[in-house]
């Protein structure tokens, strides 16, 4: 079977764009990662599209006419937080096949406004009877797992979100591009506890954009930028006691970074850099230990002493996350993606980590599921 | 009448709530909704009706602080594990939040979900979950 690389990458600024709709978002960072691989649509053979709060309108297609009906297969995604990643998945099988020389893999999302989550019901509304159903409140519960457990402290999940502004504010796509001060996080609004305003993902609009191709392409195109996916997995929650009334991000997670490292043959010690799925500061905590960066309990300490952060052992978000570059839900997955690439081609600018080869980007989808890529330097 | 406000709660004939459980015949694994076959062990229509007791124990929680427009706060969002094996979660009531603790007992009691009503004029039966800081003392001695 053959290899797949990533041969064009890019992404819009995440923001909020009020004027624009997500066809055009996603038609844009299309648009930019095929001018990235040196091509034109006509040279795409199939398109997947993942978004979440447009499934069901043929994103795809919408994008199509956007850039040029070509006629091409287009296959819509939609898979929560994951669709993203999801799209790329489907992108990397269809190259894997053999049947598809380039495919394309897009994430678009224009987020509604205000808290995620929850959601309403025909009877009655269950928020403030049976506990939360909003998003922090969710993660908040899973956070406090960990702190009972092991005594991870409201401190030590701010100092994720400080480290992850401070990363944010080096990159120039990122929404928040200032840093917050420990103080700060601290002191931002309390939402749900043990989670402030600051250590919550940050509500954004973006989109971003892979294109993905066979071993004979590449080697067409030339393989002096080339990205390998080394590893793809998906896996949905297994059974687990408590879930879903507790959300379980973690068996998951580790379902699907198993699959992946055996894919790719390496393991998390042969990491150089990985993107995961801080969508509040408590899920990056428990994501340390589920990817295998740190053995179970270890994962405070590695906050404590720096090992996460540009420059440490094992940098973690240097995009900034979705603390700080911000979380358009469908385009999040394809998004992290792009961060990995522009490292191992060396091309991150002041956010570079140094001589990097070999990085991991994760996602995880409410509902639920978990993706994980692992992407090599060709 | 009173309808139930989700559906883990049943209304007996003499107006009595009770919390509906299935369990599979053959791992005894609990969940709160009748499935084809059982989530777990996969065996197929194994999943049977039970009563679910109203003591448990809290797994996780969060102090909810802001919450979608019109919601009361703060209040406490609950995880609890019912001793016969059921997961369930709504709010917690009678405990500080710096007392609350994995494992801390609690019981399960029936509300009229805050006075809610339907479009109709029909109230609701909902229930919360109560620390019990006694009994807790009397496990601990």
């Amino acid at each position: 079977m053959s290899e797949v690389y990533i041969i064009g990458a890019d992404m819009i600024a995440f923001g909020r764009y009020p004027d624009r709709n997500p066809a055009q978002l996603g038609g844009e960072a299309a648009l930019m990662a095929l001018d990235d691989a040196g091509l034109g649509i006509k040279d795409v053979d199939i398109l997947y599209t993942g978004s979440s709060f447009t499934a069901g309108a043929s994103m795809s297609q919408q994008i199509m006419r956007e850039i040029g009906q070509t006629g091409i297969p287009c296959v819509n995604v939609s898979n929560a937080c994951a669709s993203g990643a999801t799209a790329v998945r489907e992108a990397f099988t269809a190259i894997k096949s053999g049947m598809y020389d380039v495919a394309m893999a897009i994430g678009t999302e224009m987020n509604p406004r205000g808290m995620l989550g929850g959601g309403g019901s025909d009877g009655l509304t269950p928020e403030g009877i049976f506990g939360s159903g909003s998003m922090p409140a969710v993660f908040a519960e899973c956070g406090v797992v960990h702190a009972q457990k092991y005594g991870t402290t409201l401190e030590q999940f701010a100092k994720i979100a400080v480290k992850n502004r401070k990363h944010g504010s080096l990159n120039p796509k990122a929404k928040f591009q200032t840093e917050a001060s420990l103080e700060e996080v601290l002191a931002s609004e309390m939402i749900a506890y043990p989670l402030t305003k600051l250590m919550c993902s940050a509500n954004v609009d973006g989109a971003a954009a892979l294109v993905v191709v066979s071993e004979k392409k590449a080697k067409e195109l030339g393989m002096d930028r080339a990205v390998r996916i080394a590893g793809s997995a998906l896996a949905s929650d297994p059974w687990e006691a408590h879930n879903p009334e507790l959300f379980d991000p973690n068996s998951v997670t580790r379902l699907a970074a198993k699959t992946a490292f055996d894919m790719a043959g390496i393991g998390p010690q042969d990491l150089d850099l990985v993107e995961l799925h801080d969508c509040f500061a408590t899920a990056e905590m428990l994501h340390y230990e589920n990817l295998g960066l740190c053995g179970d309990g270890d994962a405070a300490r590695m906050i404590d002493d720096g090992e996460v952060v540009l420059g440490g052992r094992i940098p973690v978000n240097v995009s900034g996350g979705l603390i700080a570059k911000g979380h358009p839900i469908g385009a999040t997955g394809v998004a992290n993606m792009v961060e990995i690439v522009e490292h191992l081609r060396g091309e991150a600018g002041n956010r570079q980590v140094e001589g990097a080869r070999v990085g991991l980007s994760h996602v995880l989808g409410f509902g639920t599921s978990a993706a994980v890529h692992i992407l090599q330097k060709a | 009448m009173q309808k139930p406000g989700n559906s883990t709660i049943c209304i007996s004939d003499a107006g009595e709530p009770w919390i509906r459980g299935f369990r599979c015949k053959k791992c005894s694994t609990a969940a709160d909704k009748h499935t084809l076959a059982c989530r777990r062990c996969f065996a197929r229509g194994s999943m049977e009706e039970y009563r679910a007791g109203n003591t448990g124990k809290l797994v996780t929680w969060s102090i909810v602080h802001r919450s979608y427009p019109g919601i009361e706060v703060p209040f406490v969002s609950a995880i609890v594990d019912l001793d016969d094996g059921l997961t369930l979660k709504a709010n917690l009531t009678g405990c500080d939040a710096e007392d609350l603790h994995e494992a801390m007992p609690v019981t399960l009691e029936f509300d009229d979900a805050g006075g809610a009503k339907d479009k109709e004029g029909n109230s609701f039966v909902a229930y919360h979950f109560v620390a019990q800081p006694i009994a807790e003392k009397e496990l601990s001695q």
